[in-house]
């Protein structure tokens, strides 16, 4: 199994601010850096938050190289995108659309690179907790989160792990020799998920 | 003890009209051995017999029990008593990094985080994973892998660990390292393997064939008329 640097990036404890800093506070920073590119929609105000966003990780020792490692699938939609945007002859959507996206990446990657998943969860839990009023069982919620962050990895393997298969068979340019096994492989993940949730007892345990 | 009665396993067919498929049939056990090994062909019945044991599949027919427990009545319970490993252990790993998928374990008896989060570190270091802790389990090798989810599965303290063909994808070290620790268990341990060195440590063997319970013996005359089935 080939498995990816994930989209969102792994935790590895360090001693930068970003890591210091409170979780409910990275969540405020996630949006603050994700909302003004897309109302303002200028493209010299997406570079500069881009800038920004990639010097507030390399403050917190997270170097662009390992900021930007979002893996090539996500290069190839934002490059896509580009393109698009500058073959209908819109330049400056050509920069921000892409850009945008990138920004909401590393905001989302300046929060799961500088904290564990536990504290995640325990933000979101606490952040949610209202909702346990309304019959919500909002640990159920957070353990499916973790699940699905630690799922797709393994996700993006899978689909490299079909590439190399289709590549092997000379059936590289074929996009449903790629998709058909990718899905059969995440049905059959998600299966094994649900008996590994079952088989330690945390099934009952969550829907307490 | 794990007593099975009259036990079949059966899943309906594809087709309508066509007989169920039946994958386990007139399984008579009682396992109290410490270390007890199924063996067997591909496709003979041993995930399914092991899956029985935690209450992951239900009898179609006949009653699985756990110290008297009932797996179709009383699942929460048979689970805490019985911990499952399975053959590939990114299947069984639920979070992304080992302290935290032991941590998820702990969650049950341990109340505060901080402690949680110092005993997970702790049990990892006594199975000689410390230093991978908070790496991606994606990183791990496979031995690593398995050793964590051994960690987690025992972070629960469970008196039974089912294993199914826990070294079918680890190199020899890795295997023989396993093995050792299987060995030493506390826990009463019902292991499927198709390492038939690893079936001889054991204290009592059970071969399946074709859904059956087709020997139960003392594992060197199991494995000599497993080989001669296979033949």
């Amino acid at each position: 199994m080939n498995v990816h640097a994930s989209l969102l990036g792994a935790y590895h404890p360090q001693q930068g601010w970003l890591f210091r800093l409170g979780t409910g506070w990275k969540y405020l920073l996630l949006l603050a850096l994700s909302l003004p590119p897309i109302l303002v929609g200028r493209w010299w105000f997406t570079v500069a938050v881009a800038l920004l966003a990639l010097g507030m990780l390399w403050s917190s020792g997270i170097g662009p190289r390992k900021a930007l490692r979002v893996g090539w699938m996500l290069w190839s939609i934002l490059a896509t995108m580009a393109v698009y945007q500058l073959i209908t002859l819109q330049p400056e959507l050509a920069v921000t659309t892409p850009g945008n996206v990138l920004i909401a990446v590393l905001a989302s990657r300046m929060l799961t690179l500088t904290t564990s998943t536990p504290e995640l969860l325990d933000a979101l839990v606490r952040g949610l907790a209202g909702l346990r009023r309304l019959g919500v069982n909002v640990d159920q919620i957070a353990l499916a989160i973790a699940v699905m962050v630690r799922s797709i990895p393994y996700l993006m393997g899978a689909f490299d792990d079909s590439r190399d298969a289709a590549r092997a068979r000379g059936r590289d340019g074929n996009i449903v020799s790629l998709l058909i096994p990718t899905m059969v492989s995440a049905v059959a993940y998600a299966q094994s998920t649900a008996e590994a949730l079952h088989a330690r007892g945390l099934a009952e345990r969550e829907s307490r | 003890m794990i007593s099975l009665r009259d036990v079949r396993v059966a899943v309906p067919a594809l087709r309508p009209g066509d007989p169920d498929k039946v994958l386990l049939d007139d399984v008579n056990l009682e396992l109290a051995e410490r270390r007890i090994v199924v063996i067997g062909a591909n496709g003979s019945g041993k995930s399914t017999l092991l899956r029985l044991l935690n209450g992951l599949r239900l009898p179609s027919r006949g009653t699985v029990t756990v110290d008297g427990h009932d797996t179709a009545k009383d699942g929460k319970q048979v689970r805490k008593l019985v911990g499952f490993i399975f053959t590939d252990p990114l299947s069984q790993l639920l979070m992304s990094t080992p302290i935290e998928d032991v941590e998820l374990s702990l969650r049950a008896s341990v109340r505060g985080k901080a402690e949680r989060l110092a005993r997970a570190q702790a049990l990892l270091d006594a199975r000689g994973v410390g230093h991978v802790a908070h790496q991606s389990i994606y990183d791990l090798s496979g031995g690593e892998r398995q050793l964590v989810s051994l960690t987690s599965v025992l972070a629960v303290e469970p008196t039974v660990v089912v294993a199914d063909e826990p070294t079918t994808l680890l190199d020899l070290r890795n295997k023989q390292a396993l093995r050792e620790i299987f060995t030493h268990l506390d826990q009463q341990l019902v292991f499927s393997t198709h390492d038939l060195e690893f079936a001889l440590l054991a204290e009592r063997a059970i071969v399946v064939d074709g859904g059956r319970v087709v020997a139960d013996d003392e594992p060197g005359n199991a494995v000599a008329y497993y080989r001669d089935l296979m033949r």
